[in-house]
């Protein structure tokens, strides 16, 4: 299967590679994995506690090149946004981003996951109410 | 010989258990289902089909390699299992469903990163004794692990089995327990071939 070039271009020149301490109060760390293919991603947001606004982001992923481009795209978009923002970002949009084929969109989903599930660390952390299950309940 | 139509057209909507004639339970005698097989192949046998008509031949053939494929399957105790799901309707392949176990993330996620690692030290030449044996443990440690899910999917087959009569509730959970445990499974396994490979 042949990647597009975007996707090839993230996982060359992944953006943001590396990680952030897990310890840090405004960090939050969403760690996820696709069963299908044996895939890990771990996405870390720095989020300033007055505005909202995730100052950084970075990440590491172990997984094919579809599963790294993802999660490379989405520390790109979530950079700079608010949380309510970057809780928007849907999967569709990377797919669309990345031209991802229909066999790699769980990749996506999977990109998805990691972002909200950051934040939802990052609110636990500050005592903010998340619904549950909402990341889960695909 | 020759084959009723009514077998034929019934074989395209039969299971594979329903081929053996066996109920959906995930506990098969082998020596069984190993005999039914013998038995069924013999029957299918191309030797038998010389003077039939080219349509029974077909048939014959297809009959033929439907019932190794559900030999194949049945015969694994973990495929059986993924199998039953399907079939149920309670896994659906590129789904995404599928959760992965949250408390084996953390422990998948270090061990790449120490996978990583020797890949690195590999690349430029370093001493590798230390992140080899490092990595030797955490092999151990996994084959541990996939013993123990082995184990627990033996025993919620176990349940399962006892369960068929039971209302679709229960079965449902069963079925959520061992589609659990067959993704940890999975994820279980690459991991050894992935840090066995790099050990090699």
């Amino acid at each position: 299967m042949a990647y597009s070039d975007k996707v090839v271009d993230h996982y060359n020149n992944p953006r943001n590679v590396g990680s952030l301490s897990k310890e840090d109060p405004n960090v939050g760390t969403g760690l996820v994995g696709a069963p299908e293919c044996g895939d890990v991603m771990k996405l870390q947001m720095k989020i300033n506690p007055n505005t909202q606004v995730i100052e950084e982001a970075k990440f590491k992923t172990f997984g094919c090149g579809s599963a790294i481009a993802s999660s490379s795209l989405a520390t790109e978009w979530v950079k700079g946004k608010t949380v309510e923002e970057a809780l928007s970002i849907k999967n569709t949009d990377i797919v669309r981003e990345l031209s991802l084929p229909p066999v790699k969109i769980h990749c996506s989903v999977l990109a998805e996951d990691a972002i909200k599930a950051a934040i939802g660390d990052w609110k636990k952390k500050h005592g903010v109410e998340v619904p549950v299950h909402e990341k889960a309940s695909h | 010989m020759t084959t009723a139509p009514t077998s034929t057209t019934q074989s395209k909507t039969m299971d594979y258990f329903a081929i053996f004639g066996l109920p959906r339970k995930l506990w098969i005698e082998m020596s069984t289902l190993e005999q039914k097989f013998l038995q069924m192949s013999w029957k299918l046998h191309p030797d038998n089909f010389v003077n039939a008509s080219e349509e029974e031949r077909d048939l014959s053939l297809k009959r033929s390699s439907e019932l190794n494929d559900a030999y194949r399957t049945l015969r694994d105790p973990v495929g059986r299992v993924e199998y039953l799901l399907g079939i149920e309707g309670a896994r659906k392949e590129g789904e995404h469903k599928q959760q992965a176990p949250p408390e084996l993330l953390e422990e998948v996620f270090e061990l790449n990163e120490s996978l990583d690692e020797l890949r690195e030290a590999k690349a430029a030449g370093n001493d590798l004794a230390a992140l080899k044996s490092r990595l030797e443990v955490a092999e151990k440690n996994f084959q541990q692990k996939l013993g123990e899910v082995d184990a627990q999917l033996q025993t919620v087959a176990r349940e399962w089995d006892t369960a068929l009569q039971a209302d679709s509730g229960t079965r449902k959970k069963i079925m959520a327990k061992l589609n659990e445990l067959l993704n940890r499974r999975s994820y279980i396994r690459n991991l050894v071939a992935n840090v066995q490979k790099e050990l090699l």
